[in-house]
């Protein structure tokens, strides 16, 4: 706003270079004088013909400091205003300015003035004076006060007196409140007249408070003076008071008068010529901000501030906080200002709108596509039993503000002991989390707005028909909540070392790992509050010297992982790290050693001493927290160095014992490292804060009602907060973001998902609709009786003994069923027993039978048809008793039929029967191997029966293997039962199979995946549960992924394989029965998108029953 | 019709069929429904129906091979085990139906049926009545259904007079189905 200093900005654009800016002034600053001056004719009337107002303010300010100057210098130093040069600017404001005449509180003049006159003496002092803290001039020196941010009209201002000749229409007028009267006679002298101002403010100066006492006795002042009076008075330029503001502009003009907020200007838009009293007068207000606006608001910590007011008891220092702050937003609303960015961005205040912005987001959501829909089960981030609050689209649009920055972010590089070589992103992840632990102002930070604040920018006044558009827009900051106002960025605070590391696959281990080689603490202070404490209580122990190397900083690293990782986490960073520089322990378990010793054993001077890091699971902690409560726990008494917490979703409910835990730790440095910080509440992400001590987000009052709140409110602030929170704290990339040459910053081989619809085989068919039938039969009966809900868990029951009756029908057979096949081993028949059993039963001679099954090696040229598709038998399978053969589809289907049909079974060819499934004998060719071209036939009795897609799994096993003989595969399925039938099918084919599901110890699920991943020339497959195996792990060796069933989390699974140190192409398969119910939990998972508007309409609980319902109804066809 | 959706089985059994036809049947199946045959049997030798050719109709269900398929004389005969309709009482085409078994085998079955008849598991009980009352007499009457049956064919058909030997007033002479050849006229010009 100040021309004296922004056309050398302009000029010397990107200088800060003081001296050069001093240089050019006085000519830079004439020409822009007679500019402004000619557009801005009339005023030079008023001016001294060739001065600008530096040369016309000048020789005021000695006299107008008047009284008491040490006072002021003081004062203002101690205010940090010592920065403020360039009072004797004219902008277009400042020039308008003197055209009325300002009332209300004086003190801006003060303060414009006061640091002029500093500039004017010692000019280079502006630098040296600049507070260390700020590496950017404080915007204070560039602002001149007052300043104009916007105007309002009051229509129905009325006369309070009789008479013509007071005012006219086109007058300025002032509006001021009632001071002290004393002062206001004084106060009234001032502003004769545009010719008289300067004597004026030379009169009126003298007479002012300092600056401290009116910052600090204002506070005092206005509640005392008057508690309920609000009236507005206009008051002519010759000090006549003619006329009131109304009672709905007064009440909060007049706080904004009484708290030197602001300075109103009127001017006469229209009013009778002769006054009578209670005429209508038209009044257009101009308003400024003074300086004393920008003052920080004499109250209590920040800490305290925004909390909710009319909580308890209002003191007096609150109530006019409050008035302040109403007062402050009505202003903003009556002059049309928004903000620019932060929390009220965009949003204005009345209730119908806020509902429009809801719809917006909520519109947002939907309208952006849903980038993975292809996918089965996406929804990374979704559980369907939790609910559904939150999509993937909303949560992208929350972490899209934290991931903003991050392109342009340091990179660092790894302490040497660090073997492994960092990728361009993990070197920037690694730049940020150490500058978070050290405290350092990143980059990312520096650019980010706190999360009470919203940025606004001073209008340009729109008088004198110009607007100066070679300006930068001003900005200044507001606090909705408390109602202050500042000049200076409000950067979104941090009073914690750590964050959290929420990157999607990207090797979040390794870059921790990093971290804890690279930044050792070494500089952390030594003492801290408790041991200092302890020291003052117990000096003698102090004094110690054995005691004295316990006050060494903490140096040691915690590491809470899901049982699960442990021990990917003890590899990873032995891996990552050169020998003997680090020291992992595992501290898990019945075994578990003294912590102690374990942290200080190497604590010998004169040795390298190693990174110690622990490595505990939750599970652990838990019990060693019930331990540290009664009474002490060497995991609790340790102060760690740093906390790092892996999968930290697994204490996102803050209620919960491993959260609780987890809080209770005590560290310098804390990291969540999580994929999903936020799975699908906001509230998911409380419990990390508090983790990580965030305040004042870690109070949950706090955050609830910042966020919690306004979010069910269905108030887009929620939102909006917690971004702001989490561009501080978090960091989150994506496999598919670019890095700042716009590469992918992880460069990962391509993923192919293919979807397979399969076709029930006919008997399936029947067992899957018989099933359904009755289901759907009783789902109707309940719902005709209403008990929708109470029966939902039933319900549930019945929906999930149809998923797996359509994986394979005896999975939904009781144990005595006479289908319920259990397979033998691997079912193989010895061919001379298989001889001798034929001639047992039967009189046949044996030659007959070798002949057959001599014939059976013939047939691999293909000589024989099957009797029943007269084709060649693929797989022929023999009736035992009769040593005829038929293909096993035929036959397996002739014989379902019969059964069927309730007819007996019998051989095709000869009748003879009946005939069992499990009794038929199949021929097995093995496939040729290197080492085989010609391998024997093996005969295999068929007492295991495929499901449809068993027999998909194994087509696509053999197919992948005569392409790729060594293969890896991971096939994941919800049902553990399945995952039997699965391993069965695969142990019938020879393949080599491994199990990781729940029911394995740490050991075995270790050993699991270490001999899955060994070398072999043979292919491995590796099957999951989904529920053990869905997260964490790291089976890149694979490069096959079955997913055997609908999952909701299916991404997540498929991930394991699709990672970081994949160098293959990624093969996904879903299976997927057609005209089943999976095709409609498919329904159901696209269906999410929509809820999410729901959610932010209703309250979560009612929607979710009626969704759930809702659910259910599409799973039975209804909708 | 295209071949589309037809089982593998059935065009081989078809190709099969028209390739190698069995020794006095006829199968060939219909433009527009490649899973209906017209098919023709030729009397046994030596049975009552020996002068005569039987047209019947032969029907593959969907289920087919795992469903036996439909076969109905279309052309009257005269014999316990096939009904008025032209329904046929056999059981590989019920109970006993197995998939190994082909449209081949099922005709050469019926053939077969012509030369056996089976009064005592009857269809036509008013049939079996008579062949179980005076056999011979029953099978003159089927005789000169059956060579009415074939009268009708010859007229259709030219070389009315060839190979009278099929006529039951040859060879049949000996064994006793002699027929008037009037009787026969008499019949087929009663139909």
């Amino acid at each position: 706003m100040t021309d004296s200093d922004e056309p050398p900005a302009l000029f010397f654009a990107g200088s800060d270079d003081e001296e050069a800016e001093m240089a050019v002034e006085s000519t830079e600053l004439k020409a822009t004088e007679s500019s402004i001056s000619s557009q801005v004719e009339h005023r030079q009337l008023f001016l001294p013909t060739d001065s600008d107002d530096e040369e016309e303010d000048i020789p005021i300010i000695p006299q107008k400091r008047g009284s008491s100057p040490d006072i002021h210098h003081e004062d203002i130093d101690e205010m940090d205003l010592d920065t403020i040069d360039i009072p004797r600017a004219t902008s277009v404001s400042a020039s308008s300015m003197s055209e009325y005449i300002s009332i209300s509180s004086d003190s801006e003049e003060e303060a414009v003035t006061r640091p002029m006159k500093k500039k004017q003496v010692s000019p280079p002092a502006k630098k040296r004076r600049l507070s260390p803290s700020f590496a950017l001039p404080s915007p204070t020196d560039i602002i001149q006060f007052p300043i104009y941010v916007g105007e309002f009209l009051v229509p129905n201002a009325w006369s309070s007196i009789s008479g013509s000749g007071y005012v006219t229409t086109n007058d300025n007028v002032r509006i001021e409140r009632d001071v002290d009267y004393s002062k206001t006679s004084e106060v009234s002298t001032k502003g004769k007249g545009k010719g008289k101002e300067k004597a004026n403010e030379k009169n009126g100066g003298k007479k002012q408070v300092s600056i401290k006492s009116m910052i600090n006795a204002q506070p005092v002042k206005a509640p005392n003076k008057r508690t309920t009076d609000t009236i507005v008075r206009l008051v002519t330029t010759r000090g006549v008071e003619f006329g009131r503001l109304p009672q709905e502009v007064a009440w909060w003009t007049s706080k904004l008068l009484d708290l030197g907020v602001v300075e109103l200007r009127g001017k006469m838009t229209d009013c009778p010529s002769k006054l009578t009293i209670g005429a209508n007068l038209i009044v257009s207000v101009d308003v400024y901000l003074l300086r004393t606006a920008f003052m920080p608001v004499n109250v209590a910590e920040s800490d305290e501030r925004p909390r909710m007011f009319g909580e308890g008891l209002e003191t007096d220092e609150e109530k006019r906080l409050r008035e302040r702050k109403s007062a402050v937003l009505k202003l903003f609303e009556i002059v049309g200002l928004k903000p620019q960015a932060g929390v009220m961005a965009g949003h204005e205040k009345s209730e119908r709108e806020l509902q429009e912005d809801a719809l917006q987001i909520s519109h947002m959501s939907q309208t952006k596509p849903k980038k993975h829909l292809e996918i089965v089960g996406d929804g990374e981030e979704v559980e369907v039993e939790d609910g559904e609050d939150l999509s993937k689209s909303d949560l992208d649009v929350i972490y899209k503000r934290a991931q903003h920055h991050d392109q342009d972010m340091g990179e660092m590089e790894a302490a040497e002991s660090f073997t492994l070589t960092l990728r361009g992103y993990q070197k920037q992840a690694l730049f940020w989390m150490d500058s978070l632990e050290s405290g350092k102002m990143n980059a990312r930070e520096a650019k980010s707005l706190h999360p009470l604040w919203s940025e606004y920018a001073f209008p340009a006044k729109p008088d004198g028909g110009f607007i100066d558009l070679t300006e930068d827009e001003k900005p200044f900051y507001l606090n909705p909540y408390s109602g202050e106002m500042t000049l200076n960025f409000p950067k979104s605070e941090r009073n914690c070392k750590g964050g959290i590391l929420a990157d999607v696959g990207m090797g979040k281990t390794i870059m921790i790992s990093a971290l804890i080689q690279s930044n050792l603490g070494l500089d952390e202070p030594v003492h801290q509050t408790l041991s200092s404490k302890q020291r003052q209580l117990k000096l003698n122990n102090a004094l110690q010297p054995a005691k004295n190397r316990k006050n060494s900083p903490p140096s040691a690293t915690l590491i809470v992982a899901p049982t699960s990782l442990i021990d990917q986490w003890a590899e990873e960073i032995e891996r990552s790290s050169k020998p003997k520089t680090v020291k992992v322990v595992v501290w898990h378990g019945q075994n578990r050693g003294d912590l102690d010793v374990v942290l200080e054993e190497d604590d010998e001077p004169g040795f390298t001493i190693p990174i110690k890091i622990v490595i505990t699971s939750y599970g652990t902690l838990v019990s060693e927290h019930a331990k540290a409560e009664k009474s002490s726990s060497p995991v609790y008494n340790v102060e760690w160095l740093r906390v790092v917490l892996d999968e930290a979703h697994s204490c996102k409910s803050r209620t919960s014992k491993t959260a609780k835990a987890v809080y209770a730790l005590r560290a310098r440095r804390r990291w969540a490292v999580t994929g999903t910080p936020i799975v699908n509440k906001l509230e998911d992400l409380y419990s990390l804060l508090k983790f990580l001590n965030f305040k004042p987000w870690s109070e949950f009052s706090f955050f609830n009602s910042f966020i919690t709140l306004p979010f069910l409110a269905r108030d887009p602030k929620g939102i909006e907060v917690v971004q702001v929170i989490l561009e501080s704290i978090l960091l989150r990339r994506e496999k598919n973001m670019l890095d700042s040459g716009g590469k992918r910053i992880v460069e990962l081989p391509p993923k192919k998902i293919t979807v397979e619809n399969l076709e029930f085989a006919p008997m399936e068919r029947k067992i899957y609709d018989s099933i359904y039938d009755s289901a759907k039969r009783n789902f109707d009966q309940l719902r005709a009786q209403g008990l929708l809900s109470k029966k939902y868990t039933h319900i549930l029951a019945m929906l999930m003994r149809l998923r797996r009756a359509v994986l394979h029908p005896n999975l939904v057979f009781t144990k005595n069923d006479e289908r319920a096949l259990s397979p033998l081993g691997d079912g193989i028949v010895d061919v001379n027993e298989m001889i001798k059993k034929f001639a047992e039963n039967e009189e046949q001679s044996n030659v007959f039978a070798e002949t057959v099954l001599a014939d059976l090696d013939d047939q691999a040229e293909g000589a024989s048809e099957c009797p029943i598709c007269l084709d060649v038998m693929e797989i022929p399978m023999i009736v035992p008793e009769c040593l005829h053969r038929c293909c096993k589809d035929c036959i397996t289907t002739y014989i379902a039929t019969c059964e069927m049909k309730g007819e007996e079974t019998k051989c095709p060819s000869c009748s003879r029967g009946p005939i069992k499934q499990s009794d038929l004998v199949e021929v097995v060719r093995p496939l040729p191997t290197s080492q085989n071209s010609q391998p024997d036939l093996v005969l295999r009795r068929n007492d295991f029966t495929l499901s449809t897609k068993l027999t998909a799994l194994i087509h696509d096993l053999h197919r992948i293997r005569s392409t790729d003989p060594a293969f890896r595969a991971v096939v994941f399925s919800q049902f553990t039962s399945f995952l039997d039938f699965i391993e069965t099918a695969l142990d019938r084919e020879k393949f080599d199979h491994y199990r990781y599901d729940g029911t394995l110890d740490v050991k075995r699920r270790h050993s699991v995946i270490t001999a899955f991943k060994e070398a072999s020339t043979k292919p491995k497959i590796l099957c999951i549960s989904l529920k053990a195996g869905g997260v964490g792990l790291n089976l890149t060796t694979a490069n096959h992924v079955f997913m055997m069933d609908c999952w909701w989390n299916s991404a997540t699974a498929i991930d394991r394989v699709h990672r970081l140190g994949q160098d293959k192409t990624v093969y996904v398969k879903h299976y997927i029965v057609k005209n089943t119910i999976e095709a409609r939990i498919l329904r159901i998972q696209k269906r999410k998108t929509a809820l999410v508007k729901e959610a932010f309409r209703g309250t979560g609980k009612s929607t979710g029953e009626l969704d759930s319902i809702e659910n259910l109804k599409i799973m039975f066809g209804e909708s | 019709m295209s071949l589309a959706g037809l089982p593998k089985r059935i065009i081989k059994e078809t190709e099969r069929l028209v390739a190698d036809p069995a020794p006095g049947i006829t199968a060939s199946p219909h433009d527009d429904n490649l899973r209906y045959f017209d098919v023709t049997i030729q009397g046994p030798e030596g049975s009552p129906f020996q002068s005569g050719v039987f047209k019947l109709e032969l029907f593959l269900p969907e289920e087919y091979p795992m469903a036996p398929p439909k076969v109905r004389f279309l052309t009257k005969i005269y014999h316990p085990n096939i009904d008025k309709l032209g329904r046929i009482c056999l059981d590989i085409l019920k109970d006993k139906w197995s998939p190994a078994l082909q449209i081949r085998t099922v005709l050469l079955s019926v053939q077969a049926l012509l030369s056996a008849p089976n009064p005592d598991d009857p269809l036509a009980t008013d049939v079996a009545k008579h062949y179980k009352e005076n056999e011979q007499d029953a099978q003159r009457y089927s005789c000169t259904q059956a060579s009415a049956t074939e009268l009708t064919y010859r007229i259709h058909s030219p070389g009315i007079f060839q190979n009278l030997g099929r006529w039951p007033f040859s060879s049949h002479y000996q064994s006793g189905l002699f027929v008037n050849l009037w009787e026969i006229v008499n019949v087929w010009m009663s139909r």
